[in-house]
């Protein structure tokens, strides 16, 4: 069953445009010019029950506007989005009922209240039922370690710490979709791991639906099965991770370290240079095209080489790629 | 529908008291109040007596009279200057609203209620100064109980009617941004017309009808009335009428720019 549509749904900013200096400002006063910003472009995708759904691309690509939208609060300038059958803006509440977000630069709790009488009040909001929140709470403290921060005000948390607290706030009313904007910005690695198992764990005993934006790919191979692209408000590429994987998989890299800098060398067919900087050389092949023995006699014999290495594409750079225009070139 | 009812209250009784708890968070600043207070109240009881040298009455009400409500007006002062457009302007400056919207609550109920909340709180707080004001300047209260529930009345009905009020211009943020300034400048004409600095019965014919015509004083000026003795208790169902009409139009008002203004909503900072 698919609990999120999203049928060519777009978003029109309309920005006030202006000229940098006092006349300027004195000239947006009177006349105030504008300039209209589409945030996301006639996207269409569909995501299905107990999906966990990496939705990603560049600051500015558009999925913050596509999760503002889907939670209400963004009205869309047109198309459409349905949330468990209903219109997010127009039922806005009866929507926030069965759903839990985390936006990662801001929080939901009170800030000068301890943690557990914010969380009190977050489960007498959304009507959890006294004996399944006592039950929750203590799975809960366990899976973040929250036992020692029930009693710490918000503010006075480190960043860790409040991003367990919010997520415990946003799941203990068992909201069966879930968005995250970029849940483990500016964690370290123990409690990013700690995150993603507790998100893990949330989906596959309750079939929560998960979306989840980030810049982080070990966030994204270690949680989702499908990944969403978005850049520039459009949609690039929806499909399973390792589609992708096996995509740009044929490329591999060779970095050459020479003794002289060296800019024009010729390689064979299938090779490209894709990083040049002086005494050191990157080169991308198709190994469908050609060989790393190939390249690299090719290379050997033009330039005196130190050192070179060999690397497997991970996704950050297929990533990469992808946001470089790589996958339109695929399709050309 | 009693159901919804039950819920309802069970939520919101939970946010008044987490909003009264938070405002308790500063000791501090309750003590800056104190002393802040008492330094105003000495500078207008002066300033009247000043004004009366000479006279025995002014506009009808005597030294006595005017002293006591100055007093109250003093004390009760900060329920005239709003939360609300500051809070607006900072929640959607600071991208806040986006979380505010995607909890299950009617944001207009559940702000209603943190502000009610914070004034009771606020009033439980200032007891002391009362008794201070007593002991220093003589402070009168009424002793017949009738008149404390018509004050009461009158209180309750008129900081409603000034939080739809400002709950309007409030909803200016989702266009402007930036609502420091426009609270500084409503705080500023809320004191004067809503009868905080001088008794509107003392201003000039014109003044008092443009006081009349905006809501400030029903916020201030008709509660403390009554409790300072200026306003009879005959007059009461007269001028709770006018507070419900007031605050029927601004109800179904507010309501309505809300709704359309918050479709404006652009999070600021993706």
């Amino acid at each position: 069953m698919s609990v999120i549509e999203v049928r060519e749904l777009t978003k029109v900013f309309k920005i006030p445009k202006k000229e940098i200096g006092l006349t300027g400002a004195i000239k947006a006063l009177f006349m105030p010019k504008y300039e209209q910003k589409t945030a996301v472009d006639r996207v269409n995708f569909q995501i299905d029950e107990g999906e966990v759904v990496g939705y990603i691309g560049v600051n500015g690509a558009g999925k913050s506007t596509t999760i503002k939208m889907l939670t209400g609060i963004l009205v869309p300038t047109s198309g459409h989005a349905r949330v468990l059958g209903r219109d997010p803006h127009k039922e806005r509440v009866a929507n926030a009922r069965e759903i839990g977000v985390v936006f990662g630069q801001r929080t939901q709790l009170w800030w000068d209240l301890a943690f557990i009488e914010s969380l009190n009040l977050v489960a007498r909001i959304y009507q959890v039922p006294e004996t399944r929140y006592k039950k929750l709470l203590d799975q809960f403290a366990e899976m973040l370690e929250l036992k020692e921060l029930f009693h710490v005000p918000i503010r006075n948390m480190s960043l860790g710490q409040k991003m367990r607290a919010e997520l415990a706030a946003t799941l203990i009313h068992e909201p069966r979709v879930v968005y995250l904007d970029e849940p483990t910005i500016g964690l370290d690695l123990i409690v990013k791991e700690r995150i993603r198992e507790f998100i893990k764990e949330q989906n596959q005993t309750k079939s929560t639906t998960v979306v989840l934006t980030t810049h982080d790919l070990g966030d994204i191979e270690e949680l989702c099965k499908r990944v969403i692209i978005i850049d520039a408000g459009r949609l690039i590429y929806d499909g399973p991770i390792e589609t992708i994987k096996q995509q740009f998989g044929k490329y591999r890299e060779i970095t050459f370290e020479t003794i002289h800098s060296s800019e024009r060398v010729t390689l064979p067919s299938g090779a490209e240079t894709t990083h040049v900087e002086p005494r050191r050389l990157t080169v991308r092949f198709d190994r469908t095209l050609t060989t790393a023995s190939q390249v690299a006699a090719a290379l050997m014999n033009q330039i005196e080489v130190k050192d070179f290495s060999l690397s497997e594409p991970d996704l950050a750079s297929i990533i990469k790629q992808i946001y470089n225009g790589a996958l339109n070139r695929e399709a050309a | 529908m009693i159901q919804s009812l039950r819920r309802n209250v069970s939520i919101y009784s939970a946010i008044a008291s987490t909003a009264a708890k938070a405002r308790l968070a500063y000791n501090m600043w309750v003590w800056a109040d104190f002393f802040a207070t008492i330094i105003s109240m000495f500078i207008f009881v002066y300033f009247w007596r000043a004004v009366y040298a000479g006279e025995t009455t002014l506009s009808g009400l005597t030294l006595a009279q005017t002293i006591n409500y100055i007093l109250l007006a003093r004390l009760l002062a900060p329920l005239v200057e709003t939360r609300t457009i500051y809070f607006f302007g900072y929640m959607i400056r600071q991208g806040q609203i986006a979380v505010e919207l995607t909890r299950p609550l009617d944001m207009q109920l559940r702000v209603v209620v943190e502000t009610f909340a914070e004034l009771a709180t606020f009033l439980v707080q200032r007891l002391p100064l009362f008794l201070l004001a007593w002991l220093i300047f003589g402070l009168q209260l009424p002793s017949n109980p009738a008149v404390w529930i018509a004050f009461f009345i009158s209180l309750i009905l008129g900081q409603a009617v000034l939080f739809l009020f400002d709950w309007m211009f409030a909803c200016l943020a989702f266009y402007v941004t930036e609502t420091w300034g426009l609270s500084v400048v409503r705080i500023g004409v809320g004191s004067f017309f809503s009868g905080a600095l001088v008794p509107l019965v003392m201003m000039p014919g014109w003044l008092q009808n443009i006081a009349a015509a905006m809501p400030f004083a029903q916020a201030m000026s008709v509660p403390v009335s009554f409790l300072s003795g200026i306003t009879s208790l005959a007059d009461a169902p007269r001028l709770w009428t006018i507070q419900i009409i007031w605050l029927a139009a601004l109800l179904i008002l507010s309501r309505v720019i809300f709704s359309i203004t918050v479709r404006k909503v652009t999070v600021q900072g993706g």
